[in-house]
């Protein structure tokens, strides 16, 4: 089987400190897994170096068929990612910033055109399209960064704790979205802190201190520790 | 192609949203041109002088009405003595005093030969060193005009004037120097300060770090930048040839063509300067330091404000390294001596070394993925 991520003994070491400790998982197409962690856990670390910010000290993944250390233009090209700052621009429009984004990504001007009007339209902010990005709500920007991040139609997107600060009905939207998403083959990468949203992922990741502590189904997890909650298992390797 | 221009659309659309970065554009040239060169001008004028008068004649009284009449200097009066003179001086209300001998009239009628003492406050040397030059000039001419009257038949006697002409800038109007150095901080300022703060900015923002997990090349997210600010820069320059010709009058004597060609080189070399000083920098702080640093010393160096001929050898030899030397150079020759691409080769040739030095550097620290 082709995973659409396939990280192999992924480490980055800062200086004398080991950020993520030789890492290996993956990711299948289509899948929303989940990568759980305390902060510091070396969660961001590890997405970026898989986005092709971040040089890894040692080790190699394959993300959308593409080799990270030898082809990672291609990778930029197949991906999406949604930081963990809000990073659309602020002093440029909605529908500028999608443009801005879409353009970059070499989608045509006038594929581009209608995806936005679609993109705009189905996120109920159409009316918005000529308003300043820096005027609308958290949860909009949020929404906003996520349908931005699938305009070129990526195969694989990253979020990084995209829902962080907005509020559970604007949560429950966003995952609503994730699941929509998903289902057209787009392959969900997820960061998170909120147990609860670890229980919507088809299958969570949990790493400790830059190491992969386990991986698997949520229900299969708390089978296998005994719990009923994510939390629970959470609170286990957190407090180690 | 599409994504420079969308890039460059990006950038003039943030440019005209912030109101601060616009005021700074329109306000610094403004501000720059009408209030500077009239601050930093080494004219003297209101030269407090007074007068101690031992003789008491007509000569001395003559030569103590002329300053009267002289716009460059306030008087103060006949002083009865030296210590009067000295108290005055002490709390600075007096800059200069002139003192007449004894005898002072007789002399010069019998002998052809008298002495003055001018004594000066040296505390601002300039002053002293200018207005000494002033008050000479004075007395020289009342000499001469009493030369003129009391032997007009010895008009043909031999006398030997010095006259001093001074080129390029006849009436020593230091306007003239002032104003093209302005035009010189005015392009290094938004060439390195606004690109350094603009790039620096995006890194706060976390901007950037969405613009680097795209497959845009290095190439293109650099000239995307550049392209704007070097428009920016450009336009601010046609400005401050506008300003320096309505409020100062002085109007370039050499090519304007020319003076741009060479000015879009500088400004690349600025930019690339702005854009490395961002790669540098964690932050906006940071930047403006590094900025105002290398600008402080750039200036200070290139003799826009003190004459170059009176530093030490290695800080000339420095100028070799200073772009703004080499752009003021080539300020001062078109604009104000008229000069033409002949004059300014070697300029031409230093400030393309640079531009090209410093911008590849540039691309090379921006690094799209970090260690």
């Amino acid at each position: 089987m082709v995973f659409s991520i396939d990280v192999q003994d992924l480490m980055k070491k800062f200086g004398d400190f080991t950020a993520v400790d030789h890492i290996t998982f993956q990711v299948k197409r289509g899948e929303i897994f989940g990568f759980l962690g305390a902060n510091g856990a070396g969660k961001t670390t590890a997405m970026k170096m898989m986005c092709g910010l971040l040089r890894p000290t040692s080790g190699n993944a394959t993300i959308a068929g593409y080799s990270l250390k030898t082809q990672s233009k291609q990778i930029k090209k197949s991906i999406g990612y949604m930081s963990q700052k809000f990073s659309l621009y602020n002093d440029l429009s909605l529908f500028e910033n999608m443009q801005l984004y879409g353009t970059i990504y070499g989608v045509k001007p006038a594929i581009l055109k209608e995806r936005i009007h679609d993109s705009l339209e189905d996120l109920g902010m159409d009316k918005y399209a000529n308003k300043l990005v820096g005027s609308i709500p958290l949860g909009w920007k949020q929404k906003l960064a996520f349908a931005t991040a699938l305009l070129h139609q990526p195969d694989i997107v990253f979020l990084d704790e995209p829902t962080s600060g907005v509020d559970p009905i604007v949560r429950r939207e966003f995952w609503e979205r994730i699941y929509k998403t998903a289902s057209t083959g787009v392959t969900i990468f997820v960061t998170t802190h909120y147990m609860d949203e670890a229980e919507y992922c088809e299958r969570i990741s949990i790493m400790s201190h830059g190491k992969l502590m386990l991986i698997g189904t949520p229900t299969q997890i708390k089978i296998d520790m005994k719990v009923d909650t994510i939390e629970e298992v959470f609170g286990k390797f957190v407090k180690r | 192609m599409r994504v420079i221009l969308m890039l460059i659309k990006k950038e003039f659309l943030q440019v005209f949203r912030n109101p601060l970065l616009m005021s700074i554009l329109i306000v610094a040239p403004l501000v720059q041109f009408l209030l500077f060169p009239f601050t930093a001008d080494y004219e003297i004028k209101h030269i407090n002088i007074a007068f101690i008068d031992h003789d008491r004649s007509s000569t001395s009284q003559d030569i103590i009405k002329k300053f009267l009449g002289s716009p460059y200097f306030i008087t103060h009066g006949i002083l009865p003595s030296n210590d009067h003179a000295q108290a005055l001086m002490l709390r600075d209300e007096i800059d200069f005093t002139l003192e007449f001998p004894v005898d002072f009239e007789k002399d010069l009628v019998n002998q052809q030969k008298t002495e003055i003492a001018i004594t000066a406050n040296a505390i601002n040397s300039v002053k002293a060193g200018i207005g000494t030059a002033y008050v000479q000039n004075v007395i020289a001419e009342y000499m001469n005009e009493l030369m003129a009257v009391s032997k007009p038949d010895q008009g043909s006697q031999a006398q030997i004037l010095a006259t001093n002409v001074y080129w390029f800038n006849e009436q020593m109007n230091y306007k003239n120097l002032i104003v093209p150095g302005i035009l010189v901080i005015l392009v290094t300022l938004i060439g390195a300060y606004v690109t350094a703060l603009n790039i620096v900015r995006e890194k706060e923002l976390g901007t950037i770090e969405q613009i680097n997990v795209t497959p845009i090349k290095r190439w293109q997210f650099i000239v995307g930048k550049m392209i704007p600010f070097w428009i920016l820069g450009m336009a601010e320059f046609i400005i401050g040839l506008i300003l320096m010709k309505l409020v100062f009058g002085i109007t370039v004597q050499g090519s304007i063509v020319l003076l741009l060609g060479i000015t879009a080189i500088y400004l690349l070399a600025m930019l690339g300067l702005g854009f490395f000083i961002s790669s540098v920098s964690e932050n906006q702080l940071q930047a403006m330091f590094i900025v105002f640093f290398l600008f402080i010393v750039f200036v200070l160096l290139s003799g826009l404000f003190t004459p170059t001929e009176g530093m030490p050898d290695w800080a000339i030899k420095l100028n070799y390294l200073n772009p703004l030397s080499f752009y003021m150079d080539v300020i001062k020759i078109i604009v104000l001596k008229g000069g033409v691409l002949q004059d300014v080769k070697i300029q031409i040739i230093a400030l393309s070394c640079m531009a090209v030095i410093i911008d590849t550097a540039a691309i090379l620290s921006y690094q799209e993925n970090s260690k």
